[in-house]
């Protein structure tokens, strides 16, 4: 045992401990040194079909080899903004008499595709108007199964209608025109709205709209083709394992549960280096970037950790360019005054913040006998929750205890509004009382008011969590049983009513508008169709947001917005948690551009330092040689001492 | 023999008629399959989808039987069919036909995780076999070698302590050490290539030897120390043949046939990998796949899984036979 | 349940161990191991520590009041182990404040945690002590399902064999050919999580392994002399299975009975581990080892959670399992 253990120690220090691949090249063709960054990522994408995915993880990877019409700017986040990138300029409105509306867009021209084996000879085409309606009409086929299909089959012409007939007929027919969508030539198209919807330029920021070739869809098939060396049978991916895009960079190996490794596109002009909207304090630093084509880093490397652990041990010996400050990760980092400790700021390390553009939430169900029909119950379960110490035990005092529903960075966010029902304990048992339950006592019964939370629970730390929100309702009297779901089963409960209290889930933003989060709470939402879990059902509200939802950001929307926060507010039909927000920490050589938290990494304006990085690396991974020689004497103790007792024994 | 090993597998249709049976009851029964498409579904999915999805993957059938069963009659019978048209028989023979399906969660192929994780699972597991195998007849025999001595009750003491810490305290201690404090391995991460595979995969073999080696050297001991007390031992003792040849020559021969018999069950199973190891270590094997699983509550692929390992099992106890009957040839008679 | 109904239940569980313990001892053969077992210095020690163990749980499995066990009152009111109040976080063995989150705030109760605190601030050493609790619910719960399903089968089986003994095979191999772990983590992702689940997962993997011993004894004894003139007599099958087998098979139940509780926390700390433990709000050492995972790699080091967990574990199970070979040397001198 110790024998293999000290051999395996002395191999090792040959072999090093670095788990990044060797990088594709050395050098580029110029001899200047091949850079790359490596990145880490918690889980596998469950899809590359640019219009099918919807999760982090998908987005992450897509948004790397997919183009977007339009693309929000890497560095206007206060409020967000969206800037051209397949289109020459931002999409033209007009309203129409009927009150439908046109949305005129423009297609940067010679734009290619990436090179890939489906295009013939290898070479990627240039990107038509054609490609975008094809992805246009994707979306609408059923056996895609676009997630932005329910939202926006209400405000494009002829999307629902396209679904329905594939659905009838069985089957999607490609060569029939969109409604909506009309080609005026091969560089311009037009949208066709129903009504008014403002958010269709955000749409057009996400993937779902963006280009795909007929021609890959039809070459990756999943099944066996003579493709291999003297026509042998070779299966190739489906289509959603191998994306081509218009993209800076194209994935080259994807390896499930362990790691994707992207290239960059040498053929991608699409968009360069933006030249204005510097955050104010780094500037100097981005300036030197302005105008340069993108992506600046050939290489982009990331791990799937499953497993959290390793992360900030691979961070700390050099091998991940930043990370993500989790709970387990923060002690080690980060000082107690919200500084990094002393050993990383010698390093140079970096210690930024970002804040996401979300909110986490308890659900209180509306229609439950118990708390739906008892507004000030639920205004005392909403005072019982102790926002600021959750955030500082699971957060690290990071993230922004919520005060309402929609995080900031989005128009009507007030950083000065307060919740009225915020923590505060005393008020919460007065309230208590009022409801009917003097000390969490039913005053009609006599019992102690017991309710039901479900809860997502699958790692410890989650579970850690609910039980802080167990104990902090308990305070006031009331017995709280957690019955703990993965989340499969708490979506099914979501679904289904069936629950009282939900804890554990949240809303991050499709795009950064009012109408994407207080859609939450219209009548109309209801699950299964909707996401309206608590059920709130408030005609008011639901008068309001109609009126809000298609406004422009304007004074008298403002004030609308105010409105319906203000209902949500003393209706309590949700108790806010926190907007997410983290620190993440940066290697010296890997300082980072943009921070944009709408984009999922932005990429292809990230920079590194490789010479940087390989003489920290080597430094700060020097192991001590003793160990091995400890052991071997160990080894040899042992062994020794067998020989001599046996001597011993056998004399 | 050949007949012999024919008889064996046929006792085998009969359990695997069990598994599947069993592996039914808590999939599509106690769980089911509405609840399963819900988890695939996911939050956007309306009722007409979760239909559609019962009806694509064929569990809209009447559970048992197409038709009457007893007096009740299934409301979802179709009158057309055949009578065996029918969840439970289109589920064996799904089964039966390795037709696995496809992930509740990831949407994957069961068959192609099955294997891919294949090759990364028996890296890791292969290796700690077979180190831990030698090490461990090495160190029991030695312990036989000095029976009953301070030296010995000591070592037994070892074994039980080594076993009766839980697998994960090795892990998190073993990377806290020999990957964070002095940093000799990689802390995660595999890859498939050459030497860089033998890198990421020292300090998972290297714990996962030590952390079975207590159970390993202790069982092998008791083996080694029966085949001691049997008469050709102490013939040959009496006859003058030296203490460390006896051991070493008749005793390691006799008892490595028992040994073998003994561990060739194990085998097959090692192609499940390790649970524990592969996630923590982010080996992308069969372990870390139903480690995923489990977390996700990916109930087709646990299905699969259970099956699996089932199959594998029997496959290990058919070796153990075969191998019973090469030692012995009286069994292959009987 | 109500608190008297649980407190009764733990009494009279402990009662009929102890009376069947006492039953047991009537029998000439535990009388002799008992002899050679009292001279087994580490089986001895083993049996005290096992049995330290048996109290603590027990204390904490007595309610007081719904959420006060006689443990809460022993540890808060005379021993003066608080937990801290929700706010606070970690702290390191008799520390004044808490281990640096926002701003180390001092401790309501300084230094009075000799084992610090978890990551909400509960006490880490009574939070040990209590996962013997949940330990001896489990292993006890288990226990009562499989032990009588075991003998019943075993016996049986060994008895009457025939179609009997087919059936019974049929059963046990078909589950034992479902890898425990997988068996465990199908039964308890499709049942949902909880205590009862749980013991009821290990109560189907465990009693296997009994009744294949208690059959294989059973299939052995009733060739001997003393049974076959039993039977030659006219005796019911009723009276030689309780009179002449029974008694004489009680010391591998007892053997398997301690093995069976060392896996039992083994297996709960490994599922705990996986995601489909014990739920939330019991204090158990595979939540707390669980919880653990990513503090190994903190730094400054948090080390006293998996430590103290760890060790508590370890010391029951090894003295479980050491306690079981003494058990084994005693009945059966000549290994």
């Amino acid at each position: 045992m110790l024998a293999l253990a000290a051999l395996s120690a002395l191999f090792i220090a040959g072999c090093g401990n670095d788990p990044n691949l060797e990088p594709l090249h050395k050098t580029r063709a110029d001899g200047s040194p091949w850079e790359v960054r490596y990145a880490a990522m918690p889980d596998d994408p469950r899809s590359l079909d640019p219009q099918f995915a919807y999760d982090q993880m998908s987005h992450r990877l897509l948004e790397m080899v997919m183009d977007t019409l339009l693309e929000y700017h890497p560095f206007k986040t206060d409020p967000y903004e969206v800037m051209p990138a397949l289109l020459e300029a931002m999409p033209q409105r007009s309203k129409n008499a009927d009150g439908t509306e046109t949305y005129t867009c423009k297609l940067k021209r010679g734009i290619p595709f990436q090179d890939d084996p489906c295009f013939p000879g290898g070479k990627g085409r240039e990107c038509t108007v054609r490609d975008i309606e094809y992805a246009w009409k994707r979306m609408a086929d059923p056996k895609v199964e676009c997630p932005a299909l329910s939202a926006l089959q209400d405000y494009i012409a002829g999307l629902g209608e396209a679904y329905d007939a594939a659905k009838k007929a069985g089957k999607f027919d490609y060569s029939k025109p969109l409604e909506g969508f009309e080609i005026v030539d091969d560089q311009t198209f037009r949208i066709h709205l129903l009504k008014a919807y403002p958010q269709i330029v955000y749409w057009m920021a996400m993937q779902f709209t963006s280009p795909v070739p007929p021609e890959a869809v039809a070459y990756y098939d999943g099944h066996e083709h003579p493709d291999g060396p003297h026509g042998k049978m070779v299966q190739r991916p489906e289509f959603k394992w191998h994306p081509v895009g218009t993209g800076a960079y194209h994935m080259v190996e994807y390896k499930p549960a362990s790691r994707v490794r992207m290239v960059r596109n040498p053929n991608y002009h699409t968009v360069v280096f933006p030249s204005d909207g510097y955050p104010p304090e780094r500037a100097d630093f981005l300036r030197q970037f302005a105008g340069m084509p993108v992506p600046l880093v050939d290489e982009v490397q990331i791990t799937i950790f499953r497993e959290t652990t390793p992360i900030p041990i691979l961070f700390k010996q050099g091998y991940l360019d930043g990370m993500g400050v989790g709970k387990d990760a923060y002690d080690r980092t980060v000082t107690t005054t919200h500084e990094l400790t002393p050993e990383f700021k010698a390093r140079g390390v970096r210690l930024e913040k970002d804040l996401d553009v979300s909110t986490f939430f308890i659900s209180l169900n509306m229609q439950d006998p118990v708390l739906g029909t008892n507004k000030k119950l639920r205004q005392a379960l909403s005072c019982a929750y102790d926002g600021q110490s959750y955030v500082d035990i699971f957060w690290n005092g990071v993230a922004p205890v919520a005060q309402q529903l929609m995080p900031p960075g989005i128009f009507g966010y007030d950083k000065n509004y307060k919740n009225p029902y915020g923590y505060d304990l005393e008020k919460g048992k007065k309230l208590l009382a009022e409801a009917g339950y003097p000390n969490g006592i039913d005053s009609k019964t006599g019992r102690q008011l017991e309710l039901t939370m479900d809860s997502s629970a699958t790692g410890s730390e989650e579970r850690q969590m609910t039980e802080f929100v167990q104990k902090g309702f308990q305070q006031l009297g009331i017995r709280v049983n957690v019955v703990e779901d993965n989340f499969a089963q708490l979506l099914a409960k979501e679904d289904n009513g069936n629950f009282q209290i939900l804890d554990g889930t949240g809303w991050g933003a499709d795009y950064p508008d009012p109408e994407n989060f207080y859609m939450l709470f219209n009548s109309r939402n209801f699950p299964p169709e909707g996401k309206n879990a608590c059920r709130y059902k408030n005609p008011e509200f639901d008068k309001v947001f109609d009126q809000m939802a298609t406004m422009d950001n304007t004074p008298e929307r403002l004030e609308l917005v105010n409105k319906l926060r203000g209902m949500l507010a003393e209706d309590c039909p949700q108790i806010f948690n926190f907007h997410k927000a983290f620190y993440t920490v940066v290697q010296p050589w890997a300082r980072r551009t943009s921070t944009n938290m709408l984009l999922e990494g932005a990429m292809k304006y990230q920079q590194v330092d490789p010479v940087m990085r390989a003489r920290l690396q080597k430094e700060w991974n020097r192991t001590p040689a003793w160990p091995p020689y400890v052991l071997a004497f160990l080894v040899a103790g042992a062994v020794g001492y067998a020989v001599w007792f046996n001597r011993h024994r056998n004399v | 023999m050949f007949s012999y090993i024919i008889r064996r597998l046929l006792y085998a249709i009969p359990i695997l008629f069990g598994v599947m049976l069993i592996t039914f009851l808590l999939f599509f029964i106690v769980q089911p399959p509405e609840f399963r498409a819900r988890a695939i579904l996911g939050e956007k999915a309306r009722p007409k989808q979760v239909q559609d999805w019962l009806h694509d993957h064929g569990y809209d059938k009447p559970t048992y039987i197409n038709g009457r069963l007893g007096v009740a009659i299934d409301k979802r019978a179709t009158p057309g069919k055949p009578f065996y048209d029918s969840l439970f028989v289109n589920q064996m023979k799904r089964l039966a036909t390795f037709d696995f399906g496809l992930s509740d969660k990831t949407g994957l192929p069961i068959a192609q995780t099955f294997l891919d994780g294949v090759g990364p699972s028996l890296c890791l597991t292969l290796p700690a076999f077979v180190v831990g195998f030698f090490m461990a007849v090495a160190l029991s025999l030695y312990q036989v070698f000095v029976r009953y001595s301070a030296l010995d009750r000591f070592g037994i003491f070892l074994c039980v302590a080594c076993m009766s810490l839980p697998p994960m305290i090795y892990m998190f201690v073993g990377q806290s050490f020999l990957a964070l404090q002095l940093p000799y391995f990689p802390a995660y991460g595999f890859d498939l290539h050459g030497w860089s595979t033998v890198k990421f995969l020292l300090l998972p073999v290297s714990l996962m030897v030590i952390m079975n080696l207590g159970y390993d050297v202790r069982l092998y001991r008791t083996i080694f120390l029966e085949e001691i007390t049997q008469d050709y031992v102490r013939t040959a003792l009496a006859k003058g043949v030296p203490q460390s040849r006896l051991l070493f020559v008749h005793v390691l021969k006799n008892g490595m046939i028992s040994l073998i018999t003994l561990v060739v069950a194990h085998l097959p199973l090692l192609i499940m990998g390790s649970l524990l190891m592969e996630n923590f270590f982010g080996i992308p094997g069969l372990g870390n796949a139903l480690f995923h699983a489990i977390q996700l509550g990916d109930a087709a692929m646990v299905n699969a899984f259970v099956y699996l390992g089932a199959i594998l099992y029997i496959v290990g106890l058919i070796l153990t036979d075969i191998c019973y009957a090469f030692a012995d040839p009286r069994i292959r008679l009987s | 349940m109500p608190i008297w109904l649980q407190n009764t239940l733990v009494i009279a569980s402990f009662a009929l161990t102890a009376w069947l313990l006492r039953r047991g001892a009537r029998n000439e053969r535990w009388q002799r191991a008992w002899k050679i077992m009292k001279t087994d210095l580490p089986g001895m020690v083993a049996g005290v520590i096992i049995a330290a163990y048996l109290l603590v749980g027990g204390a904490d499995l007595l309610k007081l009041s719904p959420t006060r066990s006689v443990l809460d009152f022993l540890m808060v009111d005379v021993v003066r182990l608080h937990d801290e109040p929700t706010k606070a976080s970690y702290s390191a063995p008799f520390a004044d404040g808490t281990f640096s989150i926002t701003k180390p705030e001092p401790l309501k109760f300084p230094g009075r945690h000799i084992l610090g605190t978890t990551q909400i601030g509960k006490d880490t050493f009574v939070q040990a002590l209590k996962g013997s609790s949940t330990a001896l619910l489990l292993g006890g719960l288990t226990s009562a399902i499989y032990l009588p399903l075991g003998i019943l089968l075993g016996i049986g089986s060994g008895y009457f064999r025939r179609w009997v003994d087919d059936v019974v095979q049929y059963i046990y191999s078909t589950i034992m050919a479902i890898p425990t772990i997988l068996f465990l983590i199908a039964f308890i992702m499709v049942f949902g999580k909880g205590v009862g689940t749980m013991a009821w997962a290990l109560a189907l993997t465990t009693w296997i392994g009994l009744c294949r011993l208690l059959r294989g004894e059973t299939l052995r004894l009733t060739e001997r002399q003393y049974v076959l003139a039993a039977r030659a007599l006219g005796q019911s099958h009723w009276k030689i299975i309780s009179s002449h087998l029974l008694p004489n098979v009680m010391h591998l139940v007892l053997i398997s009975f301690v093995l069976g509780f060392s896996d039992v926390v083994l297996t709960e700390a490994i599922l705990s581990y996986l995601g489909v433990g014990t739920p939330i709000g019991t204090a158990s050492w595979g939540q707390m080892i669980d919880g653990a995972r990513g503090e190994l790699s903190r730094e400054p080091l948090v080390w006293w959670n998996l430590t103290a967990s760890g060790v508590a574990l370890f010391g029951l199970v090894l003295s479980l399992n050491i306690f079981a070979d003494a058990l084994r040397r005693g009945f059966d001198p000549k290994r």
